[in-house]
């Protein structure tokens, strides 16, 4: 431009305008493209890094035994894995962008001032000290304003969240004009400090557009004067304008790249916070299984799968002998038959709180069928968390085929163990997933037999889309009792030697129980099943019953043996009696 | 018309960029600041005209002065560009805060007018409309609405008046080269369109893609157990995986679109500016046109493209704003369903009338799920009443139906002999109050709680008195007494504290009948015995209802109603009803674990 304007002047017949006009056509060409080119690259390479941290976290969350999510709110988590992750994708993305453009901006349009008139390039550059010093002056303001708005819609949101689920008390106690009144002050609050804010932020912007108005006109005014002395052709100084425009725009945006870093660097901590507890959570632990954790650089933990792991109906795989673990292979004595199960002078607590099992033992024979009854929070789902070992026992208390379970790797104890617990979780998925898992060898037989045993194949059926409707927020709705059924099916299909049901049966009713139990008794013969249950019905049926009490054991016997005992499971019978009569009065 | 509330999709659905019908309701939440408004409005002719001043004067710089070698007459346009710049900073300064403010504004009387009308509605709403969802409606759907003020309205119109401003000096400055400059709008138009439209399909894209990914994650955390029990780890996490690589696949495409529309701008832009030199360069050699002429016209230029490129973005944020307005008016338009009679029946001075009646009441939450059937009964003044039965028998629905929570499908419930549905709303839950045992307190000091609705006539002395009956004397003992503050849900007391302080609550809201909703969990025996002198204290008196979950109160009643399949099974005093040995006698024997009374 410059070129051609000075060609203009001095040789006004003769400029060779078109070629220049061709060579900023070309430039702009150019500098798009590049600008494209690289925009590409370095978007798609964070986006790429925020893809792979959102796996790595995945992945790490994977190995958290359940006392991590009792201790973090899924809400937590989730704020974390969205907000925290986009922030630090803000901080890769566009703070590298812009960090990296501005320094290329400031540089070039450097050398090309200096190039034109070393004088000028001083003169234009007079505000910008001015302009830095103004601009983090001003971050911080609107940081400190921006974070007492922020809380302030905190205190907000709680008051709506407050009233709004305590709405049966607002209502009656006529609170509605002190809730109104009361969310009145908050919002007003509230606006006091946007507006803060505002008059913050509304300064700002145009006063950086003053700095750099002046700047121009610094240039004007000087530069103008040497155009005037002959020191500076006019061309020289409508390109030295336009470098400047170039200049402003990076330095303007430069609180707010600032407050992007400033953010992304704190929701990375967040993110490590979450990614490290595995080290504290996990030495002692879940160690022993499938996924092993390690440290790679930047102290991203990466889980790298035990290979080699393939786990079909009743076979199990795995390779892992690391650590003095067991080897358990295809065939193996501990799978071949039913294992029975034994608990050994178990006593457990969780964390901080009082003992939940004091020196609990029982046993169950292979082949053998065992209940486990006793009121409300006398421990049974505790006993079937420690033989899953999704809370981790005591080394040397809970033994499975005679192994001590913790010394067992992982999948090989899961694989043989069907744990069905009490809570029918079930994924927005299609039936049919809900129960195969995704596990190899599973045909359509497999699935319906395992359903039709677990006494919810025709029910199933008779949905629109049957074993593929989908269930979940959006998709069907099951009945408490219905999940619980499709979660007894997912057990069964892995068809496990030891079969652990927890209150398996709670949201089914008890004509349906004993339907189920005595489908189980023929499909699951030969197998050795515990039975956590508050239906002594169910017990009943079971080759011996063991009874707790505030986490001991307290009577072990047949069914009929404890009723006449008299202790606490004949007076748990009798409540059952009562229930059933009120239920059929 | 179908109900926009119980449409889960809604929550992403784009809205129509302008819906009139919308339109109109949001100039009528922005009626009351149309102060405001119209002072941002004049800012905008006065603030493009200041704009459009700066390449005038660089104009009459180069031309009348620098090339004029005119050095007095340079520091003078020098000194008037320092006065435009000054002024423009003051104006723009003024505009945006008044954008802010007219949006925070609207924001906040929107806010109050739906936690307003929140509160007035029924219990049945809250029951179809989870809490989540309707704080997204107080709080981010109101910042979308504002956005359509600030971002899109204000914004279109200071474009607009930009537009003709600059497109006016551009003729007025040379007409053959402004056709130069209009020759690029075609071109300039159909990619932004197309490439905005692209954009806006790319970004639902990513969006509909991040949900999924989030619902995955979500259920992932909640259902780790079940992953880990059947090793299904590696599975899942190539689940997870392929999710992430399409969000990151159709984000990146929306960065391209996004990226490619600015860079093409930017290169038209420059092939403008290429034409207009070449153009501008042979007119200034045919001397018809002046240096400073196409300088300014040059920078008058970029000031044309601006807002086109812009354009774009505003319409897709004026489509969030409309679905997020019309999810608002929509809650805004819903009647409450139980509102007080237009005309309020006349209290009876002094009736013979029952305190309480139902009379052949059925209810039903759901369709036909009846929890009430028939069913009939009624408490004399001063008598003291206790209603048992089994869980899910339709115990406190009863209290729900008697302070019009929700109205009976069939029959009547009187209050001193006057149908509740022919009440004062309001002075009907006041005269018969609701006391839930085991509830909600609200973040505020002790007393704030004790004095929840109560009006301000409770004395100190009555409020102590309260305390005391209620044997919440443990307030005393707290740091600062009465005035100390609640946490969160009454974080910092105990369950069984809460329970009295729930019980002085009552005590000093003081309601002529009393319905009391005991509390479900159990608590230390020392709480207990505690929590039962107080209820006696409470109870003493008074007409009231027990709704008894634990049987161990009932004792004391006057009279125990024994619910039973949405009826009243049987009735009396306890001994009456031990010796009848029917429900209640089992009842009662199973409350007190299986040993006979």
């Amino acid at each position: 431009m410059k070129r051609a304007i000075d060609a203009l002047q001095t040789h006004p017949a003769t400029a060779p305008v078109g070629y220049d006009v061709a060579l900023i056509v070309l430039f702009a060409v150019g500098n798009g493209v590049a600008r494209l080119g690289s925009r590409f690259a370095i978007t798609g390479g964070c986006q790429r890094i925020e893809a792979d941290l959102r796996n790595d976290l995945y992945a790490a969350l994977q190995t958290f035994p359940p006392k991590f999510y009792a201790e973090h709110s899924t809400g937590d988590l989730m704020t974390r894995a969205t907000s925290d992750l986009s922030a630090v994708r803000s901080l890769l993305g566009f703070g590298a962008i812009s960090l990296v453009s501005t320094t290329f901006a400031v540089v070039g349009v450097l050398v090309a001032m200096l190039a034109v008139d070393r004088w000028l390039t001083l003169w234009a550059l007079a505000p910008y000290p001015v302009l830095l010093i103004l601009a983090r002056r001003f971050n911080l303001r609107v940081n400190e304003r921006t974070e007492a708005a922020q809380d302030q819609l905190s205190v907000l949101s709680a008051r709506v969240q407050e009233y709004l689920s305590g709405m049966s008390v607002v209502r009656a106690y006529t609170l509605e004009p002190r809730a109104r009144a009361d969310f009145g002050q908050a919002n007003r609050e509230y606006l006091r400090l946007s507006l803060a804010l505002a008059r913050t932020q509304a300064g700002f912007a145009p006063a950086m557009g003053l700095i750099a108005g002046v700047g121009t006109l610094v240039v004007l005014w000087a530069g103008g004067r040497a155009v005037v002395d002959g020191r500076l052709s006019l061309g020289a100084l409508v390109a030295f304008n336009g470098y400047l425009a170039y200049l402003a725009g990076p330095t303007v945006g430069l609180g707010w790249t600032l407050s992007i870093v400033r953010r992304g660097l704190t929701s990375m901590q967040r993110l490590q916070e979450v990614i490290e507890a595995v080290a504290r959570d996990l030495p002692g632990t879940v160690v022993a299984g499938a996924l092993r954790p390690a440290w790679t650089e930047g102290g991203l933990i990466q889980v790298r799968p035990v290979s080699g792991m393939a786990i079909g109906a009743g076979a199990v795989r795995a390779d892992c002998t690391e650590g003095g673990l067991i080897e358990v292979r295809p065939g193996s004595d501990m799978l071949a038959a039913a294992p029975g199960l034994r608990v050994s002078h178990l006593t457990f607590a969780y964390a901080g709180r009082p003992a939940v099992l004091r020196d609990v033992s029982f046993e169950v024979a292979p082949g053998e069928t065992v209940a486990l009854v006793g009121p409300t929070g006398s421990g049974k789902s505790t006993v079937g968390l420690l033989l899953a070992r999704l809370w981790e026992p005591p080394p040397d208390t809970v033994f499975l085929g005679g192994h001590d379970v913790t010394k067992l790797p992982l999948p090989s104890l899961r694989a043989a163990l069907g744990y069905v617990p009490q809570e029918g979780f079930l994924f927005s998925r299609s039936i049919e997933e809900n129960i195969s898992l995704g596990r190899d060898g599973m045909g359509p037989g497999t699935l319906r037999g395992a359903a039709e045993v677990a006494g919810v194949a025709d029910e199933v059926e008779r949905l629109p889309d049957g074993f593929g409707a989908v269930v979940g927020e959006r998709g069907l709705t099951l009945s408490g009792g219905q999940r619980q059924r499709v979660t007894l099916a997912r057990a069964l299909t892995g068809d496990p030697p030891v079969l652990v049901l927890d209150d398996a049966f709670a949201s089914v009713d008890a004509a349906k129980e004993e339907e189920i139990l005595t489908n189980l008794r023929t499909a699951l013969a030969g197998r050795t099943v515990l039975l956590m249950t508050h239906r002594l019905r169910a017990a009943r049926a079971a080759h011996r019953i063991v009874v707790l009490d505030a986490g001991r054991v307290v009577e072990t016997g047949a069914h009929d043996d404890l009723v006449r005992a008299g202790g606490l499971y004949a007076r748990l019978w009798r409540i059952q009696q009562l229930e059933e009569e009120i239920a059929r009065a | 018309m179908p109900d926009p509330f119980y449409d889960p999709e809604s929550e992403e659905r784009l809205g129509r960029a302008f819906d009139r019908r919308l339109i109109q309701r949001l100039v009528q939440a922005a009626h009351p600041h149309r102060g405001l408004i119209g002072g941002s409005m004049l800012l905008f002719p006065m603030l493009a005209l200041a704009e459009l001043a700066q390449p005038w004067l660089l104009k009459i710089a180069i031309d009348d002065h620098i090339l004029q070698s005119d050095w007095l007459g340079l520091t003078r346009v020098a000194g008037l560009y320092i006065v435009v710049l000054l002024i423009l900073y003051g104006l723009r300064t003024l505009e945006s805060y008044l954008m802010e403010l007219t949006g925070q504004r609207v924001i906040h009387d929107l806010r109050e007018a739906i936690f307003g009308h929140l509160v007035s509605l029924e219990a049945r709403f809250f029951d179809r409309n989870p809490v989540g969802r309707l704080m997204t409606r107080v709080l981010s759907d109101v910042e979308a609405v504002s956005e359509a003020f600030t971002s899109g309205l204000f914004a279109v119109v200071a474009d607009v008046i930009t537009l003709v401003g600059v497109i006016a000096v551009m003729l007025w400055i040379d007409w053959r080269l402004t056709l130069v400059t209009f020759a690029i709008v075609p071109p300039l138009a159909l990619i932004a369109v197309y490439f905005r439209l692209n954009a806006r399909d790319a970004y639902r894209e990513v969006r509909r893609r991040l949900a999924r990914l989030n619902g995955f994650l979500q259920e992932s955390l909640q259902g780790m157990a079940v992953i880990q029990l059947f090793v299904r780890e590696r599975h899942e996490r190539e689940r997870f995986g392929r999710l992430n690589s399409d969000y990151r696949r159709s984000l990146f495409r929306s960065t391209r679109w996004e990226s490619s529309l600015y860079a093409s701008v930017e290169a038209l832009g420059s092939i403008a500016l290429a034409l207009l030199i070449w153009y501008g360069g042979r007119r200034i050699v045919a001397e018809s046109l002046t240096f400073g002429a196409l300088v300014a016209f040059i920078q008058y230029t970029n000031r044309f493209f601006l807002p086109i490129r812009d354009l774009g973005a505003k319409y897709t944020v004026m489509q969030w704003a409309m679905a997020s307005s019309e999810r608002i008016f929509g809650l805004l338009d819903r009647q409450p369903e139980i509102v007080a009679p237009a005309a309020a029946a006349p209290r009876p001075a002094r009736s013979s009338a029952p305190a309480l009646e139902f009379v052949g009441v059925s209810f039903a939450y759901e369709a036909d799920a009846w929890v009430l059937r028939d069913c009939s009964f009624s408490v004399a003044p001063g008598e003291r009443v206790a209603i048992v039965g089994a869980t899910g028998e339709g115990k406190t629905t009863c209290a729900r139906l008697l302070n019009r929570s929700y109205d009976v499908r069939q029959g009547r419930v009187l209050v001193d002999g006057v149908d509740v549905r022919e009440w004062e709303l309001a002075s009907l839950r006041r005269h018969v109050g609701i006391i839930f045992q085991d509830s909600v307190l609200f973040a505020g000091t002790v007393e704030d709680n004790l004095r929840l609705g109560a009006d301000g006539t409770v004395s100190p002395v009555e409020l102590a008195r309260a305390i005391e009956t209620a044997r919440a004397g443990f307030v005393t003992q707290l740091p600062k007494g009465l005035g100390e503050p609640l946490g969160e849900r009454g974080a910092n007391v105990s369950y069984g504290q809460r329970q009295l302080l729930a019980i002085a609550r009552a005590l000093v809201y003081n309601p002529a009948v009393l319905v009391l909703d005991e509390a479900m969990s159990s608590v230390d025996p020392e709480s207990e015995a505690l929590i039962r002198q107080a209820m006696s204290g409470l109870l003493a008196g008074r007409t009231s209802i027990t709704i008894a979950h634990r049987l161990s109160t009932v004792h004391t009643a006057d009279r125990i109603l024994v619910l039973h399949r949405g009826r009243v099974h049987e009735e009396g005093t306890h001994a009456e009803l031990l010796r009848h040995a029917d429900l209640y006698a089992r009842l009662y024997e199973l409350q007190r674990g299986g040993a006979p009374a």
